[in-house]
């Protein structure tokens, strides 16, 4: 396809069309997904675990599946309500990638030995995130598309990329190759947030104002998150890697101080 | 359910789908496949495949508003799943007809005028009833009518366009054949997963026959419309095989070779084909077929 090798040569009108289309997402997940099962690739190995890191681990993926869960159901909601087709296609391209990063962390929990993912998941799951999921899906059931864009594909996506990324650092092998690929999407994800919101922005500045409240109600949220995952990759809290930070600088980049 | 539900995964879609049959293509067709001159340099003929496109586009768009609005009601994470890749099929689906519609001359600018001035206002309704049921969440009555009605419907029609098209057009017979594999999947599903469903909610049955038998009836008066606009455009295409400005080749679908038939001929080959198929899916799922007519 003409523009595919380097959209950036495109006009305007043509690059949205570019990247927001499923031959986009088809040439940008083929490379990372090809030949890995469940995100996996057959020649990782598992290493052994120690009872308290299997069971760190578990609890760490309840919560990862919670906030995909969250993201499947906002991304799919907001197709109904996105203010133009290729919108709803790149929708479209964020659906498939949400219900896969949901299903690779099941299997993993499978993995893990988890028979029950959905009890397990209803007894780990942090408050703060479920509220958020909560929060986020008020505002796709209110068709608030600013804030519902803001929420899942600035915040959320942030916070998922700040703490994968992290996490794929320092875990198992299957697990990190696992998140590897999942940072991949969440970085596409959050492209099309911060694109989205920053042409709305340019047109009607106005809206920043009242998104910057939301955020603000939204990040002691997610910065409880933060702290009770750390805890339970088993971080002691004076050498814990500051993503709090980092986050809000991501978020901050995309133009939301705090 | 477990089982069966496990073909719907994403990974078993990814190995089948972006991975199998759609590898190579470009929107959906091989990248050096062209819609014949012979149809787009006379107005007639492509102004009637811009016709038909349009209602491809109107389809699918309700097919994919469907999909992803029943993804909320899912009961389960794995049926969420499975309308996870749905939803991407059909958006996959929207942007290549859309795609087609700038291959037959449309310009982008005037792609939503284009669809407005072509759509036919029974399937606006037939979409209408579909997403009513969405909108309440009724998941057993928007898999009824998105996976076993207006996929049918759309598996035969996307049919029976390929079996017209493979000679004359192969690289919309080759889009076709991508999309009718996705359908086919989409209407596994619905059957396999409602049928459950439905012997679990019996008292469903009613109000479910009910939607079933209106969107008949607006699918019926769909194909009519279809059918009686496109009777000039179907002389013309044999006129041009009898003056030799095309192949002559034979279109057999459903035993009839549609290149040597009337349009009223067409329209009843369908609709008794879509009708046949309602019937036999709907009662693989304990569900009575309610005629329209």
């Amino acid at each position: 396809m003409s523009g595919q090798d380097d959209p950036h040569q495109l006009d305007a009108s043509a690059f949205h069309r570019t990247v927001h289309s499923f031959e986009f997402w088809f040439e940008a997940v083929e490379g990372y997904l090809h030949g890995r099962e469940y995100g996996v690739s057959p020649a990782t190995q598992e290493v052994e675990l120690s009872e308290r890191q299997r069971e760190s681990l578990i609890t760490i993926l309840c919560n990862y599946c919670v906030g995909e869960t969250a993201a499947l159901d906002a991304s799919s909601g907001m197709i109904g309500f996105a203010p133009d087709r290729i919108s709803k296609i790149f929708l479209s391209t964020q659906v498939v990638d949400e219900g896969r990063h949901l299903e690779v962390m099941l299997h993993r929990l499978g993995q893990l030995g988890v028979r029950d993912p959905e009890a397990e998941i209803l007894q780990r799951a942090n408050r703060s995130l479920l509220k958020f999921k909560e929060r986020l899906l008020d505002f796709v059931h209110a068709s608030d598309w600013e804030a519902a864009v803001l929420a899942q594909n600035v915040i959320l996506e942030c916070m998922e990329y700040t703490v994968f990324r992290y996490h794929a650092a320092h875990a198992d092998p299957v697990t990190s190759e696992m998140l590897s690929g999942v940072v991949s999407d969440e970085r596409r994800h959050m492209g099309f947030g911060e694109n989205d919101l920053g042409r709305r922005l340019i047109v009607a500045p106005h809206a920043h104002e009242r998104l910057l409240k939301i955020k603000r109600e939204l990040d002691p949220l997610i910065l409880d998150t933060f702290s009770e995952t750390m805890g339970e990759l088993g971080i002691e809290p004076a050498s814990r890697p500051d993503l709090a930070n980092e986050y809000l600088g991501a978020v901050a980049r995309l133009g939301f101080q705090s | 359910m477990a089982d069966f539900l496990s073909n719907y995964s994403i990974q078993r879609w990814l190995e089948s789908c972006p991975q199998g049959y759609l590898e190579d293509t470009v929107y959906g067709h091989r990248p050096d496949d062209h819609e014949p001159e012979s149809m787009l340099d006379n107005d007639l003929l492509r102004e009637s495949e811009i016709r038909s496109t349009v209602q491809l586009v109107a389809g699918e768009r309700c097919a994919l508003a469907a999909s992803s609005g029943l993804i909320n009601s899912a009961p389960d994470q794995a049926s969420k799943a499975f309308l996870a890749t749905q939803t991407l099929d059909e958006g996959r689906h929207v942007e290549i007809f859309t795609q087609r519609l700038y291959d037959l001359g449309v310009k982008p600018q005037d792609l939503e005028a284009t669809i407005t001035t072509y759509l036919n206002p029974h399937l606006a309704k037939f979409a209408e009833v579909l997403l009513e049921k969405v909108d309440k969440k009724d998941f057993v009555a928007g898999v009824v009518g998105q996976n076993i009605v207006l996929e049918g419907m759309a598996f035969s029609v996307f049919e029976m366009l390929q079996a017209t098209h493979t000679e004359t057009n192969p690289k919309f017979a080759h889009t076709l054949s991508g999309t009718i594999a996705d359908e086919r999947r989409h209407v596994g599903f619905g059957e396999n997963r409602i049928g459950e469903l439905i012997r679990r909610y019996p008292e469903r049955k009613a109000d479910v026959e009910r939607m079933q038998r209106d969107m008949s009836k607006h699918m019926l008066a769909t194909f009519h419309v279809a059918f009686s606009g496109s009777a000039a455009a179907n002389e013309e295409a044999k006129r041009q095989m009898e003056s030799g400005a095309r192949p002559k080749t034979k279109a057999v679908y459903q035993g009839v070779d549609l290149s040597a038939v009337s349009t009223e001929e067409m329209e009843k080959v369908l609709a008794s084909t879509v009708l046949g198929e309602f019937k036999t899916r709907l009662a693989r799922i304990g569900l009575e077929y309610q005629s329209p007519l």
